[in-house]
């Protein structure tokens, strides 16, 4: 079956397959409503304060287990729900920004620097609708890229790699997760370390279960719902539980303001902003592409860009960070433009760049039938080649849902943004101790064991510590999902070279690969040192 | 002013510890074969290599973290800026909030798991019920009765060290949610367990 034959299949494969309804004798698919769904939860939990997409991802994932089983048709539908949700959270993190400076993540910090300012002068419509231009623009783009790009890196690896270069690439890919993630380098280095060592308790080859300390409970391991919620989830409701109680509880009342008369988001305001929409975009969807560097850089660089830009051709008049709704744009256009080209990485490599990434790939594992790497790209599927790759049918439905999101987000995004402002003021000291029930829950739904709650414990204590020492755990969390595709692609390359212990040194291709990954470190920690050397005044 | 930059030089040697003490003791304690192994003449990777290629990273990242620690207060010390690390820091005030934490969910886990079974042992009778609650796990009202009573614990103790005082709001809360969260997952899907059931 050719390439066309494929995109067909994902197609049909979101919009009408196991029709839950029809609308004039058109079957409305599952997927296409799990999808929809996803999206106006995300949109909610991202215009929640303390909420944010990886918690509802998390926990949403064993309810959509036990709703659509653990079969290769149960991938769609759960797969399109937490899609949804990861691109309605981007969009509905600029609500408590704008409306009350009261940013969920960092980079939507970025985006009340001049969201807040607009929104006091009664324009906060049209702050919103800038940030939902500029996100579903920023958004767009980077799944266009995705779409492109992520074949033709698939099949380039699948191609010129081998197994020894393989081995290279998952080293380099840890190592710029460990290096470049989080402030220093070397905390990066450790995270990774500790996520390696974690995953590698219980099963090897052996008949004896390694590293478990004669425990039962350990002979397989930890199980990767316990590890990814308890470092990701737990740790941080544990952070934000104790700033709300030294910090006492949250203030809900805000004054009201007075809408302005002009709140439009029309084509002037379209013409001011489509210059910085355009670089921030660019810049997201470079930095999204690169595993392990988040939003936040992205939300950065592209503000920052913005800034000196606008700065350059406008001397003299009050930049970004004053209520600047060009700055809005290149804050929400840069953050947004990361989420579809981070699958870039997944889908091509099987590597997760970030968070979200990490729960779709979760889910995947969950529930079986498709391992993201390079292979999904193969052409040809059973034994004559004749019959459909699944896998291939399975990516390109992920790409058809993610369209009908941005869809999503372009019809109706904007509007459903802007119902949810109210509620920011649901107080965080209510909100989080529900939230860890309902994580909690989910993982005993899941595992139906109190030992796997008491190992979510101890790695949502591993988490806040981790924290609190200003370690990433994002390279913890991706080394651990890496560690078993490192140690079987290393013993089968290995065994392959015949036993040839320096078989990452010639192949050309993954000596390049694992002298990057040194290199890579080196300079993390050089930069990190230069860095100390700057004037600490670099303004925002 | 110290020379060092404490904070980072102590957590380094700590990890560095950690390191050496997973590639010299647990490593090759924990398992049966070694670095490589030769299984029918052919040489093999053996299931210590990879617990140990991590060990190795934390030490490099350890020994990153000692020398900024060495290097980098004395650098803005020379700059004129002392200034602590981003290392952030793990203060006994953090630590006892964790300890804390740790203690409440554990409490509330607890009483989740016996509460059903002591509520069966004590009320049974009175409701002519001579089964235990391993036969009952899946009726109703025993099926909720732990779950609701560890869940109102966990959020009513969350919402009350927030806020310092006991509140109406926090009452109804804390006994609402856990009703709910135990009919979110259990009305729609016959298979899902509840905790503790699953393992009773």
């Amino acid at each position: 079956m050719g390439y066309w034959d494929h995109v067909w299949l994902g197609i049909v494969a979101v919009f009408t397959a196991n029709p839950v309804f029809e609308i004039f004798g058109l079957p409305i698919g599952t997927t296409l409503v799990m999808v929809a769904a996803g999206f106006a939860l995300g949109i909610v939990v991202g215009a929640t304060p303390g909420l944010a997409g990886p918690m509802a991802m998390a926990i949403a994932l064993p309810i959509l287990i036990s709703i659509f089983g653990v079969r290769e048709s149960a991938l769609l539908p759960v797969l399109g729900f937490l899609i949804g949700i990861m691109k309605g959270a981007t969009l509905g993190g600029a609500v408590p920004a704008i409306l009350f400076n009261t940013p969920g993540t960092p980079d939507a910090m970025l985006t009340a620097y001049d969201g807040y300012p607009l929104a006091q002068r009664g324009l906060a419509r049209k702050a919103l609708k800038t940030a939902h231009f500029a996100s579903a623009s920023g958004d767009t783009f980077s799944d266009l890229v995705l779409f492109s790009s992520a074949p033709v890196l698939a099949i380039a690896v699948e191609r010129f790699l081998d197994l020894p270069e393989k081995t290279g690439l998952i080293i380099l890919s840890l190592s710029f997760i460990a290096a470049l993630v989080g402030r220093s380098p070397a905390k990066g280095l450790i995270s990774a370390g500790l996520g390696l060592l974690v995953a590698y308790v219980g099963k090897g080859e052996d008949f004896y279960p390694r590293l478990s300390f004669g425990q039962e409970a350990l002979n397989d391991g930890f199980p990767i719902v316990t590890v990814v919620l308890g470092v990701l989830i737990l740790g941080e409701a544990f952070k934000s539980m104790e700033a709300l109680i030294r910090g006492g509880p949250e203030a809900s009342t805000q004054a009201k303001i007075a809408e302005a008369t002009d709140n439009r988001f029309g084509f002037a305001e379209l013409r001011a902003c489509w210059r910085y929409i355009r670089t921030s975009a660019v810049i997201g969807t470079a930095i999204g592409a690169l595993p392990g560097i988040g939003s936040t850089l992205a939300a950065t660089l592209g503000y920052a860009a913005g800034r000196r830009d606008w700065a350059r051709r406008n001397p003299g008049k009050p930049g970004f960070g004053t209520g600047r709704i060009e700055g809005v744009a290149a804050t929400e256009a840069a953050n947004s433009a990361v989420s579809g080209a981070n699958l870039i990485p997944v889908l091509s490599l099987g590597i997760p760049g970030n968070a979200a990434a990490v729960f779709l790939i979760l889910a995947m594992e969950s529930i079986g039938g498709f391992n993201p790497g390079p292979s999904v790209f193969k052409l040809h599927g059973g034994v004559t080649g004749e019959v459909a790759n699944p896998e291939l049918v399975v990516v390109f439905g992920i790409f058809a849902a993610m369209m009908l999101a941005n869809l999503l987000n372009w019809s109706c995004g904007g509007l459903f943004m802007r119902w949810v402002g109210v509620l920011v003021h649901v107080p965080k000291q209510l909100l989080l101790p529900v939230v860890l029930l309902l994580t909690l829950t989910a993982i005993y739904v899941q595992l139906t064991s109190l030992t796997a709650i008491y190992m979510t414990l101890g790695f949502g204590l591993l988490g806040y510590v981790m924290r609190r020492l200003d370690m990433s755990v994002l390279p913890f969390v991706i080394a651990f999902i890496l560690a078993r595709n490192l140690e079987d692609t290393a013993r089968q390359a290995f065994a392959a070279t015949g036993g040839d212990a320096l078989f990452l040194l010639h192949s050309p291709l993954a000596l390049a690969f694992t002298l990057t990954a040194g290199l890579v470190v080196v300079l993390a920690i050089r930069r990190a040192r230069m860095a100390d050397h700057e004037p600490l005044d670099r303004g925002h | 002013m110290s020379k060092f930059d404490k904070g980072a030089l102590f957590l380094g040697l700590a990890f560095l510890l950690f390191a050496i003490l997973v590639v010299f003791v647990w490593v090759p304690l924990d398992t049966e074969s070694g670095l490589l192994q030769k299984v029918r003449r052919r040489w093999l990777i053996g299931d210590a290599l990879a617990p140990s290629v991590a060990g190795l990273m934390i030490a490099v990242g350890a020994c990153a973290q000692i020398f900024e620690g060495v290097t980098g207060a004395q650098r803005r010390q020379c700059a004129g800026q002392h200034i602590p690390t981003p290392a952030g820091g793990l203060t006994s005030a953090n630590l006892g909030f964790a300890l804390c934490a740790l203690l409440v969910l554990l409490a509330s886990f607890q009483i989740m798991r016996w509460f059903g079974p002591a509520a069966v042992a004590l009320l049974g009778e009175q409701f002519g019920i001579e089964a235990s609650y391993r036969a009952l796990r899946d009726t109703v009202p025993w099926k909720y009765l732990g779950y609701v009573a560890g869940g109102f614990v966990l959020i009513l103790a969350s919402v009350v060290a927030v806020e310092r005082r006991l509140s109406l709001r926090a009452l109804l809360l804390a006994i609402l949610a856990p009703l709910v969260i135990a009919m979110l997952y259990d009305l729609p899907f016959d298979d899902l367990l509840l905790p503790p059931n699953g393992d009773l």
